[in-house]
Protein backbone atom coordinates (compact mmCIF):
# COMPACT_ATOMS: atom_id res chain seq x y z
CA UNK A 1 0.00 0.00 0.00
CA UNK A 2 1.40 3.43 -0.62
CA UNK A 3 2.11 5.22 2.47
CA UNK A 4 1.28 9.27 1.39
CA UNK A 5 -0.76 11.39 2.83
CA UNK A 6 0.10 13.77 0.29
CA UNK A 7 -3.65 14.72 -1.33
CA UNK A 8 -4.01 15.52 -4.63
CA UNK A 9 -5.30 19.19 -4.87
CA UNK A 10 -6.09 18.41 -7.96
CA UNK A 11 -9.43 16.18 -7.37
CA UNK A 12 -10.56 18.85 -4.53
CA UNK A 13 -10.77 21.74 -6.87
CA UNK A 14 -12.11 20.00 -9.60
CA UNK A 15 -14.69 19.09 -6.94
CA UNK A 16 -15.59 22.31 -6.09
CA UNK A 17 -15.52 23.55 -9.66
CA UNK A 18 -18.13 20.67 -10.67
CA UNK A 19 -20.00 20.99 -7.88
CA UNK A 20 -20.28 24.71 -8.74
CA UNK A 21 -21.03 24.15 -12.36
CA UNK A 22 -23.60 21.65 -11.30
CA UNK A 23 -24.97 24.36 -8.08
CA UNK A 24 -25.05 27.25 -10.46
CA UNK A 25 -27.07 25.52 -13.51
CA UNK A 26 -29.42 23.71 -11.03
CA UNK A 27 -30.20 27.39 -9.40
CA UNK A 28 -30.71 29.41 -12.48
CA UNK A 29 -33.40 26.73 -13.81
CA UNK A 30 -34.66 27.00 -10.22
CA UNK A 31 -34.67 30.75 -10.34
CA UNK A 32 -36.15 30.21 -14.01
CA UNK A 33 -39.24 28.18 -12.80
CA UNK A 34 -40.22 31.16 -11.01
CA UNK A 35 -40.69 33.39 -13.70
CA UNK A 36 -40.99 31.65 -16.71
CA UNK A 37 -41.98 27.57 -17.67
CA UNK A 38 -42.11 27.24 -21.27
CA UNK A 39 -46.32 25.87 -20.43
CA UNK A 40 -48.50 26.13 -17.64
CA UNK A 41 -47.24 23.54 -15.53
CA UNK A 42 -50.88 22.26 -14.53
CA UNK A 43 -52.69 23.11 -17.90
CA UNK A 44 -53.62 19.67 -19.32
CA UNK A 45 -53.48 18.00 -22.84
CA UNK A 46 -54.80 15.20 -23.92
CA UNK A 47 -53.69 14.62 -27.37
CA UNK A 48 -49.82 15.03 -25.67
CA UNK A 49 -50.80 12.25 -23.42
CA UNK A 50 -47.52 10.39 -22.17
CA UNK A 51 -45.41 11.97 -25.33
CA UNK A 52 -42.09 10.89 -25.47
CA UNK A 53 -39.36 13.81 -25.43
CA UNK A 54 -39.53 15.72 -27.90
CA UNK A 55 -38.17 19.67 -29.17
CA UNK A 56 -41.58 21.25 -28.07
CA UNK A 57 -41.65 18.74 -25.16
CA UNK A 58 -38.18 18.86 -23.60
CA UNK A 59 -38.87 16.02 -21.08
CA UNK A 60 -41.87 14.75 -22.37
CA UNK A 61 -45.35 14.98 -21.23
CA UNK A 62 -47.18 12.93 -17.70
CA UNK A 63 -50.31 11.16 -18.17
CA UNK A 64 -52.31 14.21 -18.18
CA UNK A 65 -50.32 15.47 -21.16
CA UNK A 66 -48.37 17.84 -19.12
CA UNK A 67 -44.94 19.15 -20.03
CA UNK A 68 -43.06 17.54 -17.11
CA UNK A 69 -39.82 20.08 -17.67
CA UNK A 70 -42.39 22.88 -16.94
CA UNK A 71 -43.43 20.43 -14.03
CA UNK A 72 -39.89 19.47 -12.85
CA UNK A 73 -38.80 23.61 -12.81
CA UNK A 74 -42.06 24.28 -10.51
CA UNK A 75 -40.62 21.45 -8.43
CA UNK A 76 -37.86 22.02 -7.96
CA UNK A 77 -38.51 25.64 -7.08
CA UNK A 78 -41.09 23.93 -4.19
CA UNK A 79 -38.34 21.64 -2.98
CA UNK A 80 -35.64 24.41 -2.91
CA UNK A 81 -37.76 26.51 -0.87
CA UNK A 82 -39.02 23.75 1.41
CA UNK A 83 -35.33 22.53 2.02
CA UNK A 84 -34.25 26.57 2.26
CA UNK A 85 -36.85 26.90 5.12
CA UNK A 86 -36.29 24.03 7.16
CA UNK A 87 -32.22 24.93 6.68
CA UNK A 88 -33.17 28.56 8.17
CA UNK A 89 -35.20 27.12 11.03
CA UNK A 90 -32.45 24.36 11.65
CA UNK A 91 -29.51 27.06 11.73
CA UNK A 92 -30.78 29.53 13.41
CA UNK A 93 -32.40 27.48 16.45
CA UNK A 94 -29.52 25.26 16.53
CA UNK A 95 -26.52 27.93 16.11
CA UNK A 96 -28.68 30.23 19.11
CA UNK A 97 -29.40 27.06 21.33
CA UNK A 98 -25.68 25.90 20.65
CA UNK A 99 -24.01 29.22 20.82
CA UNK A 100 -25.58 29.63 24.18
CA UNK A 101 -25.16 26.56 26.27
CA UNK A 102 -21.33 26.23 24.51
CA UNK A 103 -20.51 29.52 26.04
CA UNK A 104 -22.08 29.43 29.21
CA UNK A 105 -22.15 26.38 29.72
CA UNK A 106 -23.28 24.64 33.58
CA UNK A 107 -26.43 23.12 34.28
CA UNK A 108 -28.58 24.61 31.52
CA UNK A 109 -25.85 23.05 28.97
CA UNK A 110 -26.54 19.87 30.57
CA UNK A 111 -30.49 19.80 30.42
CA UNK A 112 -30.43 21.66 27.00
CA UNK A 113 -27.86 18.75 25.64
CA UNK A 114 -29.85 15.77 27.05
CA UNK A 115 -32.96 17.10 25.16
CA UNK A 116 -30.95 17.41 21.78
CA UNK A 117 -30.00 14.06 22.22
CA UNK A 118 -33.32 12.80 22.76
CA UNK A 119 -34.45 14.53 19.72
CA UNK A 120 -31.54 13.82 17.65
CA UNK A 121 -32.60 9.89 18.69
CA UNK A 122 -35.65 10.63 16.83
CA UNK A 123 -35.21 9.56 12.57
CA UNK A 124 -36.45 13.43 10.80
CA UNK A 125 -38.62 11.30 8.67
CA UNK A 126 -40.12 9.63 11.56
CA UNK A 127 -40.72 13.34 13.32
CA UNK A 128 -41.88 14.64 10.40
CA UNK A 129 -44.38 11.76 10.50
CA UNK A 130 -45.59 12.72 14.21
CA UNK A 131 -46.09 15.92 13.03
CA UNK A 132 -47.96 15.00 10.07
CA UNK A 133 -50.11 13.16 12.12
CA UNK A 134 -50.72 15.27 14.33
CA UNK A 135 -51.46 18.58 12.42
CA UNK A 136 -52.67 17.69 8.96
CA UNK A 137 -50.65 17.29 5.39
CA UNK A 138 -48.96 20.18 3.76
CA UNK A 139 -45.98 21.79 3.13
CA UNK A 140 -45.60 23.98 6.02
CA UNK A 141 -45.68 21.19 8.15
CA UNK A 142 -43.03 19.55 6.63
CA UNK A 143 -41.18 23.36 7.02
CA UNK A 144 -41.75 22.77 10.64
CA UNK A 145 -40.99 19.43 10.90
CA UNK A 146 -38.15 19.08 9.32
CA UNK A 147 -36.66 22.30 10.91
CA UNK A 148 -36.90 20.91 14.35
CA UNK A 149 -35.33 18.04 13.40
CA UNK A 150 -32.30 19.33 12.10
CA UNK A 151 -31.80 21.46 14.87
CA UNK A 152 -29.94 19.12 17.19
CA UNK A 153 -26.85 18.50 14.57
CA UNK A 154 -26.32 22.55 13.92
CA UNK A 155 -26.81 22.91 17.85
CA UNK A 156 -24.21 20.47 18.77
CA UNK A 157 -21.78 21.58 16.13
CA UNK A 158 -22.22 25.01 16.99
CA UNK A 159 -21.58 23.91 20.32
CA UNK A 160 -18.37 22.48 20.25
CA UNK A 161 -17.01 25.19 18.63
CA UNK A 162 -18.04 27.79 21.35
CA UNK A 163 -16.49 25.81 24.08
CA UNK A 164 -13.42 25.60 22.09
CA UNK A 165 -13.16 29.37 21.35
CA UNK A 166 -14.66 30.25 24.95
CA UNK A 167 -11.23 29.68 26.77
CA UNK A 168 -9.13 31.71 23.88
CA UNK A 169 -7.53 34.63 25.29
CA UNK A 170 -9.33 37.19 22.66
CA UNK A 171 -12.68 35.91 24.08
CA UNK A 172 -10.90 36.34 27.56
CA UNK A 173 -9.73 40.05 27.28
CA UNK A 174 -12.74 41.01 25.49
CA UNK A 175 -14.90 40.02 28.76
CA UNK A 176 -12.01 41.57 30.61
CA UNK A 177 -13.29 44.80 28.65
CA UNK A 178 -16.56 44.85 29.45
CA UNK A 179 -18.15 43.11 26.42
CA UNK A 180 -21.19 42.02 27.08
CA UNK A 181 -21.97 38.40 26.41
CA UNK A 182 -24.19 38.32 23.23
CA UNK A 183 -21.97 40.98 21.97
CA UNK A 184 -18.91 38.30 22.77
CA UNK A 185 -21.35 35.03 21.52
CA UNK A 186 -22.69 36.59 18.21
CA UNK A 187 -19.90 39.58 16.53
CA UNK A 188 -16.22 37.61 18.81
CA UNK A 189 -16.97 33.87 18.05
CA UNK A 190 -19.69 33.15 15.60
CA UNK A 191 -17.87 34.69 12.50
CA UNK A 192 -15.03 32.12 14.01
CA UNK A 193 -17.22 29.33 13.23
CA UNK A 194 -18.61 29.94 9.64
CA UNK A 195 -16.43 27.79 7.85
CA UNK A 196 -17.80 24.23 10.00
CA UNK A 197 -21.27 25.94 9.91
CA UNK A 198 -21.45 26.50 5.98
CA UNK A 199 -20.36 22.83 4.95
CA UNK A 200 -22.85 21.32 7.41
CA UNK A 201 -25.48 23.94 6.14
CA UNK A 202 -24.78 22.44 2.69
CA UNK A 203 -25.21 19.18 3.78
CA UNK A 204 -28.02 19.44 6.04
CA UNK A 205 -29.62 21.25 2.94
CA UNK A 206 -28.91 17.74 0.95
CA UNK A 207 -30.81 15.74 3.55
CA UNK A 208 -33.65 18.29 3.62
CA UNK A 209 -33.65 17.89 -0.09
CA UNK A 210 -34.18 14.00 0.27
CA UNK A 211 -36.53 14.11 3.39
CA UNK A 212 -38.46 16.20 1.38
CA UNK A 213 -38.74 14.59 -1.89
CA UNK A 214 -39.19 10.73 0.29
CA UNK A 215 -42.12 12.42 2.12
CA UNK A 216 -43.86 13.88 -1.34
CA UNK A 217 -43.13 10.94 -2.18
CA UNK A 218 -45.36 8.64 0.08
CA UNK A 219 -47.73 11.93 -0.56
CA UNK A 220 -47.37 13.27 2.95
CA UNK A 221 -45.67 16.76 1.61
CA UNK A 222 -46.53 19.00 -0.71
CA UNK A 223 -50.26 18.58 -2.20
CA UNK A 224 -51.38 18.50 -5.51
CA UNK A 225 -51.83 20.15 -8.01
CA UNK A 226 -48.73 21.95 -6.66
CA UNK A 227 -46.14 20.12 -8.15
CA UNK A 228 -42.90 18.94 -6.68
CA UNK A 229 -40.27 16.36 -7.81
CA UNK A 230 -41.38 13.48 -5.08
CA UNK A 231 -44.76 13.18 -6.07
CA UNK A 232 -43.96 13.45 -9.60
CA UNK A 233 -41.88 10.41 -8.55
CA UNK A 234 -44.87 8.71 -7.62
CA UNK A 235 -46.81 9.36 -10.28
CA UNK A 236 -44.58 8.41 -12.61
CA UNK A 237 -43.77 4.90 -11.11
CA UNK A 238 -47.22 4.03 -12.47
CA UNK A 239 -46.33 4.64 -15.89
CA UNK A 240 -42.58 3.43 -15.85
CA UNK A 241 -43.20 0.54 -18.64
CA UNK A 242 -44.80 2.85 -20.86
CA UNK A 243 -42.88 6.48 -20.19
CA UNK A 244 -39.62 6.10 -18.39
CA UNK A 245 -38.37 9.36 -18.72
CA UNK A 246 -40.81 10.89 -16.68
CA UNK A 247 -39.24 8.94 -13.92
CA UNK A 248 -35.56 8.96 -15.30
CA UNK A 249 -35.66 13.05 -15.40
CA UNK A 250 -37.75 13.57 -12.69
CA UNK A 251 -34.78 11.61 -10.25
CA UNK A 252 -32.29 12.99 -12.00
CA UNK A 253 -32.90 16.64 -10.81
CA UNK A 254 -33.32 15.04 -7.35
CA UNK A 255 -29.71 13.56 -8.35
CA UNK A 256 -28.27 16.34 -9.75
CA UNK A 257 -29.30 19.09 -7.30
CA UNK A 258 -28.42 16.87 -4.29
CA UNK A 259 -24.88 15.84 -6.15
CA UNK A 260 -23.77 19.96 -6.96
CA UNK A 261 -24.15 21.07 -3.28
CA UNK A 262 -22.42 17.53 -1.97
CA UNK A 263 -19.62 18.08 -4.29
CA UNK A 264 -19.12 22.21 -2.95
CA UNK A 265 -19.57 21.16 0.56
CA UNK A 266 -16.60 18.69 0.02
CA UNK A 267 -14.68 20.81 -2.06
CA UNK A 268 -15.10 23.91 0.42
CA UNK A 269 -13.88 20.97 3.73
CA UNK A 270 -10.71 21.00 1.91
CA UNK B 1 -18.46 -0.98 33.61
CA UNK B 2 -19.43 2.23 34.96
CA UNK B 3 -19.88 3.92 31.21
CA UNK B 4 -21.81 0.97 30.49
CA UNK B 5 -23.94 1.56 33.57
CA UNK B 6 -24.15 5.50 32.42
CA UNK B 7 -24.89 5.07 29.10
CA UNK B 8 -27.83 2.67 30.16
CA UNK B 9 -29.32 4.80 32.54
CA UNK B 10 -29.36 7.74 29.97
CA UNK B 11 -30.71 5.01 27.28
CA UNK B 12 -33.65 4.44 29.74
CA UNK B 13 -33.91 7.96 30.40
CA UNK B 14 -34.20 9.60 26.55
CA UNK B 15 -36.95 6.44 25.93
CA UNK B 16 -39.12 7.07 29.13
CA UNK B 17 -38.90 11.06 27.56
CA UNK B 18 -39.67 9.78 24.31
CA UNK B 19 -42.70 8.25 25.60
CA UNK B 20 -43.89 10.63 27.54
CA UNK B 21 -43.57 13.49 24.69
CA UNK B 22 -45.25 11.31 22.26
CA UNK B 23 -48.18 10.30 24.57
CA UNK B 24 -48.38 14.18 25.58
CA UNK B 25 -48.41 14.92 21.56
CA UNK B 26 -51.48 12.79 20.92
CA UNK B 27 -52.87 13.75 24.02
CA UNK B 28 -53.10 17.02 23.44
CA UNK B 29 -54.66 17.03 20.05
CA UNK B 30 -58.19 17.56 19.42
CA UNK B 31 -60.13 14.31 18.64
CA UNK B 32 -60.17 11.26 20.52
CA UNK B 33 -60.61 7.53 20.50
CA UNK B 34 -64.50 8.58 21.70
CA UNK B 35 -65.04 10.59 18.56
CA UNK B 36 -63.29 8.58 16.53
CA UNK B 37 -64.79 5.09 17.47
CA UNK B 38 -68.48 6.74 17.47
CA UNK B 39 -68.17 8.54 14.12
CA UNK B 40 -71.10 10.17 12.72
CA UNK B 41 -73.52 9.14 15.34
CA UNK B 42 -71.92 11.29 18.06
CA UNK B 43 -74.12 12.96 20.48
CA UNK B 44 -72.70 14.96 23.55
CA UNK B 45 -74.05 12.34 25.95
CA UNK B 46 -73.12 9.05 23.70
CA UNK B 47 -69.33 10.63 23.99
CA UNK B 48 -69.41 11.24 27.76
CA UNK B 49 -70.64 8.13 28.16
CA UNK B 50 -67.80 6.02 25.67
CA UNK B 51 -65.41 8.55 26.91
CA UNK B 52 -66.57 7.10 30.93
CA UNK B 53 -65.98 3.66 29.37
CA UNK B 54 -62.78 3.83 27.82
CA UNK B 55 -61.77 5.68 31.25
CA UNK B 56 -60.41 9.05 29.06
CA UNK B 57 -61.75 10.97 31.61
CA UNK B 58 -58.56 10.03 34.47
CA UNK B 59 -55.87 12.15 35.03
CA UNK B 60 -53.23 12.10 32.27
CA UNK B 61 -50.58 11.17 34.10
CA UNK B 62 -52.77 7.86 35.27
CA UNK B 63 -53.33 7.26 31.72
CA UNK B 64 -49.74 7.58 30.70
CA UNK B 65 -48.08 5.08 33.21
CA UNK B 66 -51.49 2.98 32.44
CA UNK B 67 -50.51 3.10 28.88
CA UNK B 68 -46.43 2.71 29.49
CA UNK B 69 -47.15 -0.39 31.83
CA UNK B 70 -49.07 -1.73 29.13
CA UNK B 71 -46.51 -1.22 26.34
CA UNK B 72 -43.75 -2.85 27.91
CA UNK B 73 -45.93 -5.85 28.36
CA UNK B 74 -46.46 -5.89 24.66
CA UNK B 75 -50.61 -4.58 24.78
CA UNK B 76 -50.30 -1.68 22.53
CA UNK B 77 -54.27 -0.73 22.92
CA UNK B 78 -56.98 -1.10 20.56
CA UNK B 79 -57.14 0.12 16.81
CA UNK B 80 -59.63 3.00 16.62
CA UNK B 81 -60.19 2.14 12.89
CA UNK B 82 -60.25 -1.70 12.68
CA UNK B 83 -61.14 -2.45 16.61
CA UNK B 84 -58.15 -5.16 16.80
CA UNK B 85 -55.45 -5.26 19.21
CA UNK B 86 -52.28 -2.70 17.76
CA UNK B 87 -50.00 -5.77 18.71
CA UNK B 88 -51.34 -8.37 16.30
CA UNK B 89 -51.73 -5.45 13.61
CA UNK B 90 -48.07 -4.47 13.95
CA UNK B 91 -46.94 -8.20 14.88
CA UNK B 92 -47.59 -9.61 11.61
CA UNK B 93 -45.92 -7.28 9.62
CA UNK B 94 -42.69 -6.83 11.51
CA UNK B 95 -40.50 -9.62 10.08
CA UNK B 96 -40.88 -8.04 6.77
CA UNK B 97 -39.29 -4.95 8.23
CA UNK B 98 -36.62 -6.73 9.96
CA UNK B 99 -35.75 -8.92 7.07
CA UNK B 100 -34.97 -5.83 4.87
CA UNK B 101 -33.06 -3.90 7.37
CA UNK B 102 -31.04 -6.77 8.30
CA UNK B 103 -30.43 -8.13 5.28
CA UNK B 104 -29.65 -4.53 3.90
CA UNK B 105 -27.54 -4.07 6.83
CA UNK B 106 -25.52 -7.34 6.07
CA UNK B 107 -25.30 -6.43 1.98
CA UNK B 108 -23.82 -3.01 2.93
CA UNK B 109 -20.99 -4.53 5.43
CA UNK B 110 -20.24 -7.34 3.49
CA UNK B 111 -19.13 -4.92 0.07
CA UNK B 112 -18.30 -2.27 1.68
CA UNK B 113 -15.55 -3.44 3.56
CA UNK B 114 -13.38 -4.98 0.60
CA UNK B 115 -14.51 -2.05 -1.37
CA UNK B 116 -13.25 0.39 0.52
CA UNK B 117 -9.84 -1.75 1.56
CA UNK B 118 -9.42 -2.22 -1.97
CA UNK B 119 -10.43 1.44 -2.88
CA UNK B 120 -7.63 2.64 0.02
CA UNK B 121 -4.94 0.12 -1.33
CA UNK B 122 -5.44 0.80 -5.07
CA UNK B 123 -5.31 4.67 -3.86
CA UNK B 124 -5.20 7.06 -7.14
CA UNK B 125 -5.20 4.55 -9.45
CA UNK B 126 -7.67 3.88 -12.47
CA UNK B 127 -10.19 1.92 -10.74
CA UNK B 128 -9.94 3.69 -7.09
CA UNK B 129 -10.99 6.75 -9.34
CA UNK B 130 -13.88 5.26 -10.76
CA UNK B 131 -14.89 4.03 -7.32
CA UNK B 132 -14.81 7.99 -5.93
CA UNK B 133 -17.13 8.88 -8.73
CA UNK B 134 -19.73 6.04 -8.29
CA UNK B 135 -19.29 6.69 -4.51
CA UNK B 136 -20.36 10.50 -4.80
CA UNK B 137 -23.15 9.86 -7.59
CA UNK B 138 -24.49 7.10 -5.55
CA UNK B 139 -24.76 9.32 -2.39
CA UNK B 140 -26.44 12.22 -4.14
CA UNK B 141 -29.38 9.07 -5.08
CA UNK B 142 -32.84 9.03 -2.93
CA UNK B 143 -33.47 5.35 -1.99
CA UNK B 144 -36.63 5.43 -3.59
CA UNK B 145 -35.20 6.89 -6.63
CA UNK B 146 -32.86 3.76 -6.74
CA UNK B 147 -36.29 1.66 -5.71
CA UNK B 148 -37.48 2.93 -9.06
CA UNK B 149 -34.86 2.52 -11.05
CA UNK B 150 -33.95 -1.25 -9.93
CA UNK B 151 -37.42 -1.73 -10.22
CA UNK B 152 -37.16 -0.61 -14.24
CA UNK B 153 -34.03 -2.33 -14.71
CA UNK B 154 -34.44 -5.58 -13.04
CA UNK B 155 -38.36 -6.14 -13.16
CA UNK B 156 -39.25 -4.77 -16.31
CA UNK B 157 -35.93 -4.87 -18.56
CA UNK B 158 -34.60 -8.09 -17.65
CA UNK B 159 -38.01 -9.24 -16.21
CA UNK B 160 -35.94 -11.05 -13.23
CA UNK B 161 -38.78 -10.23 -10.40
CA UNK B 162 -42.62 -9.08 -10.61
CA UNK B 163 -42.88 -5.47 -10.11
CA UNK B 164 -45.55 -5.10 -7.29
CA UNK B 165 -45.89 -8.66 -6.77
CA UNK B 166 -45.19 -9.24 -3.55
CA UNK B 167 -45.09 -12.75 -2.19
CA UNK B 168 -45.73 -13.49 1.69
CA UNK B 169 -43.06 -15.30 3.32
CA UNK B 170 -45.83 -17.40 4.73
CA UNK B 171 -46.87 -18.76 1.22
CA UNK B 172 -43.75 -19.00 -0.79
CA UNK B 173 -40.63 -18.69 1.15
CA UNK B 174 -38.60 -18.41 -2.01
CA UNK B 175 -40.36 -16.09 -3.99
CA UNK B 176 -40.21 -13.82 -1.08
CA UNK B 177 -36.85 -14.60 -0.79
CA UNK B 178 -36.03 -13.34 -4.28
CA UNK B 179 -38.34 -10.54 -3.98
CA UNK B 180 -37.13 -8.76 -1.12
CA UNK B 181 -33.41 -8.64 -2.30
CA UNK B 182 -33.96 -5.61 -4.66
CA UNK B 183 -35.95 -3.53 -2.22
CA UNK B 184 -32.79 -4.48 0.09
CA UNK B 185 -30.03 -2.99 -2.31
CA UNK B 186 -32.31 -0.30 -2.97
CA UNK B 187 -31.89 0.96 0.64
CA UNK B 188 -27.88 -0.46 0.86
CA UNK B 189 -26.75 0.87 -2.52
CA UNK B 190 -26.48 4.73 -1.23
CA UNK B 191 -24.85 3.73 2.50
CA UNK B 192 -23.07 1.47 0.89
CA UNK B 193 -21.18 4.84 -0.83
CA UNK B 194 -20.77 6.63 2.13
CA UNK B 195 -19.67 3.71 4.34
CA UNK B 196 -17.03 2.98 1.08
CA UNK B 197 -16.03 6.30 1.13
CA UNK B 198 -15.50 6.84 4.59
CA UNK B 199 -13.44 3.55 5.51
CA UNK B 200 -11.33 4.74 2.19
CA UNK B 201 -10.49 7.75 3.92
CA UNK B 202 -10.03 6.75 7.10
CA UNK B 203 -7.65 3.44 6.10
CA UNK B 204 -5.21 5.87 4.08
CA UNK B 205 -5.50 8.64 7.25
CA UNK B 206 -4.40 5.94 9.79
CA UNK B 207 -2.21 4.17 6.74
CA UNK B 208 0.20 7.92 7.32
CA UNK B 209 0.36 7.09 11.24
CA UNK B 210 4.01 6.11 12.79
CA UNK B 211 2.91 2.98 14.30
CA UNK B 212 2.41 1.97 10.92
CA UNK B 213 5.79 2.57 9.98
CA UNK B 214 6.75 0.96 12.87
CA UNK B 215 5.02 -2.27 12.07
CA UNK B 216 6.48 -2.66 8.66
CA UNK B 217 9.94 -1.93 10.39
CA UNK B 218 9.45 -4.71 12.37
CA UNK B 219 9.15 -7.20 9.12
CA UNK B 220 5.23 -7.21 8.36
CA UNK B 221 4.39 -7.10 4.71
CA UNK B 222 2.07 -4.91 3.49
CA UNK B 223 -1.37 -7.14 4.07
CA UNK B 224 -0.27 -8.05 7.70
CA UNK B 225 -0.28 -4.20 8.71
CA UNK B 226 -3.19 -3.71 6.42
CA UNK B 227 -5.25 -6.14 8.23
CA UNK B 228 -3.91 -6.35 11.77
CA UNK B 229 -2.91 -2.89 12.90
CA UNK B 230 -4.74 -0.46 10.28
CA UNK B 231 -8.30 -1.94 9.46
CA UNK B 232 -8.66 -2.23 13.52
CA UNK B 233 -8.19 1.35 13.70
CA UNK B 234 -9.97 2.64 10.57
CA UNK B 235 -12.95 0.58 11.04
CA UNK B 236 -13.99 2.92 13.85
CA UNK B 237 -15.85 5.66 12.62
CA UNK B 238 -17.02 3.36 10.07
CA UNK B 239 -18.80 1.67 13.20
CA UNK B 240 -20.41 4.75 14.32
CA UNK B 241 -21.95 5.25 10.80
CA UNK B 242 -23.25 1.82 10.53
CA UNK B 243 -25.03 2.43 13.54
CA UNK B 244 -27.01 5.34 12.36
CA UNK B 245 -27.33 3.71 9.31
CA UNK B 246 -29.20 0.81 10.51
CA UNK B 247 -31.70 3.60 12.64
CA UNK B 248 -31.96 4.67 8.58
CA UNK B 249 -32.66 1.71 7.30
CA UNK B 250 -35.26 0.45 9.67
CA UNK B 251 -36.68 4.30 8.58
CA UNK B 252 -36.22 3.74 5.32
CA UNK B 253 -37.54 0.25 4.41
CA UNK B 254 -41.27 2.39 5.99
CA UNK B 255 -40.15 4.31 2.04
CA UNK B 256 -38.77 1.69 0.08
CA UNK B 257 -42.12 -0.33 1.19
CA UNK B 258 -44.17 1.75 -1.06
CA UNK B 259 -41.67 1.72 -4.10
CA UNK B 260 -42.11 -1.83 -3.97
CA UNK B 261 -45.35 -2.48 -3.00
CA UNK B 262 -44.69 -4.03 0.06
CA UNK B 263 -47.13 -4.25 2.59
CA UNK B 264 -45.30 -4.00 5.84
CA UNK B 265 -45.12 -1.43 9.17
CA UNK B 266 -44.86 1.56 6.98
CA UNK B 267 -48.09 1.12 5.13
CA UNK B 268 -49.81 0.36 8.66
CA UNK B 269 -48.40 3.37 9.57
CA UNK B 270 -49.32 5.54 6.63
CA UNK B 271 -52.53 4.43 6.33
CA UNK B 272 -53.32 5.08 10.12
CA UNK B 273 -51.87 8.79 9.48
CA UNK B 274 -54.36 9.14 6.81
CA UNK B 275 -57.18 7.64 9.37
CA UNK B 276 -55.98 9.63 12.74
CA UNK B 277 -55.92 5.89 14.04
CA UNK B 278 -53.74 7.19 17.03
CA UNK B 279 -53.01 4.14 18.78
CA UNK B 280 -51.73 2.40 16.11
CA UNK B 281 -49.34 5.59 14.76
CA UNK B 282 -48.06 6.04 18.22
CA UNK B 283 -47.03 2.38 18.67
CA UNK B 284 -45.59 1.94 15.73
CA UNK B 285 -43.68 5.56 16.41
CA UNK B 286 -42.22 4.68 19.68
CA UNK B 287 -41.60 0.70 18.71
CA UNK B 288 -39.08 2.15 16.15
CA UNK B 289 -37.77 5.08 18.46
CA UNK B 290 -37.05 2.03 21.01
CA UNK B 291 -35.42 0.46 18.15
CA UNK B 292 -33.08 3.03 17.38
CA UNK B 293 -32.32 4.32 20.48
CA UNK B 294 -31.63 0.46 21.77
CA UNK B 295 -29.18 0.19 18.24
CA UNK B 296 -27.49 3.59 19.23
CA UNK B 297 -26.67 1.99 22.78
CA UNK B 298 -25.19 -1.26 21.36
CA UNK B 299 -23.14 1.14 19.25
CA UNK B 300 -21.58 2.44 22.01
CA UNK B 301 -21.41 -0.55 23.75
CA UNK B 302 -19.86 -2.35 20.87
CA UNK B 303 -17.66 0.68 20.22
CA UNK B 304 -15.96 0.73 23.91
CA UNK B 305 -14.85 -3.17 23.08
CA UNK B 306 -13.24 -2.46 20.30
CA UNK B 307 -11.85 1.14 21.36
CA UNK B 308 -10.62 0.72 25.01
CA UNK B 309 -9.71 3.77 25.08
CA UNK B 310 -12.84 5.02 25.17
CA UNK B 311 -14.28 3.63 28.42
CA UNK B 312 -10.77 4.43 30.02
CA UNK B 313 -10.95 8.09 28.86
CA UNK B 314 -14.87 8.26 29.74
CA UNK B 315 -14.00 6.96 33.41
CA UNK B 316 -11.36 9.99 33.85
CA UNK B 317 -13.79 12.64 32.51
CA UNK B 318 -16.77 11.48 34.86
CA UNK B 319 -15.01 11.46 38.23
Amino acid sequence: MQIRKKYSKKKHSANLIIGLVITSIMLFLIILGFFYTPYDPTKMDSSAKLAAPSLSHLMGCDNFGRDIFSRVLKGMGNTFIIAFATVVIGVVSGVIIGAVTGYFGGWLDEVVMRINDVVFAFPSILLALVFISLFGTGKYNVVLALGIAFVPSFARIVRGEFIKYREMDYVKSARLAGVPHMRIIFVHILPNTMTVLLSSIMIGFNNAVLAEAGMSYLGIGVQPPDASLGSMLSEAQGYLFSAPNYAVFTGLMIILLVLGFSLLADGLKN
Amino acid sequence: MRYVFKKLATTLITLLCISFLVYLAFDIIPGDAALASLGTDATPERIKAVREELGLNRPFMERYVDWLINFVKGDFGISYKYNVPVSEMILSKLPINVVMAVTAFIIMAGVSVPVGIYSAKHKGKGVDRLIIVLNQVMMSVPHFFMGILITYIFGLIFKIFTPGGFVSYETDLGGFILYMIFPCIAIALPKIAMSVKLLRGSCIEEAGKDYVRTAYSKGNNTSKVLYRHVLRNAMLPVITLWGMTLADMIVGSIVIEQVFNIPGIGRILLTSISYRDYPVVEAIIVLIALVVIVTNFCVDIIYQIVDPRISAQKDILSK
